[in-house]
């Protein structure tokens, strides 16, 4: 009786290891496809700029239809891409550990937070200037997984948005050495 | 007694410049007043200085955003508003970049000391007509905490100190 129900509850461990390990295989497939949906880029940060959505935001970016769409949560911030008047991009890095527990670390004992800042994350950086119903320039500045902003940048113009430095320039022109 | 009174003084006399120099206060030249109930912020000139994109564009909003949180100004117009066409009181900040940095947000990081970033901007507020009311030079920074955009923010807390001093 009782070796019957060790068994059981070793089925049971089984299945649920098993059903744990697909959950976890599935879910890079999840993203990547996510991530594979044209004019959608996940893992996008406002910085600042979106009226209705808070500084370094994270969300979803997504352009089309004639507009860029920036959901974080249930917030949502448009912006039709007609009235953007320059798109640019840009690289940059950032803290690998960062947010309230990067902060905390910089206080941590021996210089370990010091060593935490070495390690960096690259990341682009999307940078638009639109206009308001009433003329008024707005600006926007987006961070986002590296090279993505370019493609971001594509799709905009395709969408009809403007800019002072063309994709293709940008592409060819070299790379900035920034600290 | 006396002695320790004076050495506390001098203490003072010494220690304070130094962090009065940090605070947007210390960089008035003359208390600026106005009653002008609208204000237009322009987007900062940078012909001088080649500005990055996001720096610009962080300047001005966020130039936008504390002078409105300081809430002495009806109505903030922005750049291009055609409704400030209308405003009678109306005051216009012009900004233009003369000195840019570009530190590092990691050598700040792992330094402290170095890769501070810097951004030193001439300020003009005119009248509608374009009669100069104030003019004056506002540096914002980045030592320690934060990213090289956070400059623009200290920029900004300055400026709306300046303008929104009560009449």
């Amino acid at each position: 009786m009782q070796e019957a129900s060790k068994q059981m509850s070793s089925r049971r461990l089984f299945s649920g290891a098993v059903a744990a390990a697909l959950t976890l295989l599935a879910i890079p497939c999840f993203a990547q496809s996510q991530a594979a949906q044209p004019g959608t880029f996940p893992g996008t940060v406002q910085v600042l700029g979106l009226e209705g959505i808070k500084n370094n935001a994270s969300g979803t970016l997504t352009v089309g239809k004639g507009n860029l769409e920036f959901t974080s949560g249930k917030k949502k911030a448009d912006v039709p891409a007609s009235s953007i008047s320059d798109v640019i991009t840009d690289k940059d890095s950032q803290r690998t550990i960062g947010g309230v527990i990067g902060t905390m670390s910089m206080f941590a004992p021996y210089g370990g937070g010091r060593f935490l800042s070495l390690f960096r994350t690259k990341i682009d950086t999307l940078t638009i200037e639109y206009q308001d119903p009433s003329g008024g320039l707005h600006g926007a500045v987006f961070t986002m997984p590296i090279g993505t902003a370019e493609g971001a940048k594509k799709v905009l113009l395709a969408e009809g948005a403007h800019t002072t430095i063309p994709a293709e320039m940008a592409a060819t022109a070299p790379e900035e050495k920034k600290p | 007694m006396t002695r320790t009174r004076i050495a506390c003084s001098l203490l003072f006399a010494i220690v304070a410049p130094f962090f009065l120099a940090n605070t947007g206060l210390a960089q008035d030249k003359a208390p600026f007043k106005t009653n002008a109930s609208s204000i237009q912020i322009l987007l900062v000139d940078s012909k001088e200085v080649t500005l990055p994109a996001e720096f610009q564009v962080s300047l001005y909003e966020n130039l936008v955003a504390q002078v409105q949180k300081s809430g002495k100004f009806q109505h903030v117009y922005r750049d291009g508003d055609r409704n400030a066409t209308d405003a009678q009181d109306l005051i216009v900040l012009h900004s233009t970049v003369h000195g840019f940095k570009m530190g590092s947000e990691e050598k700040r990081q792992v330094t402290t000391v170095a890769g501070e970033t810097s951004i030193n901007i001439h300020c003009q507020i005119t009248d509608k007509a374009g009669k100069s009311l104030l003019e004056q030079d506002v540096t914002g920074k980045v030592r320690f905490l934060g990213g090289n955009l956070r400059a623009t923010y200290d920029f900004a807390k300055k400026v709306a100190q300046i303008v929104s001093q009560p009449s």
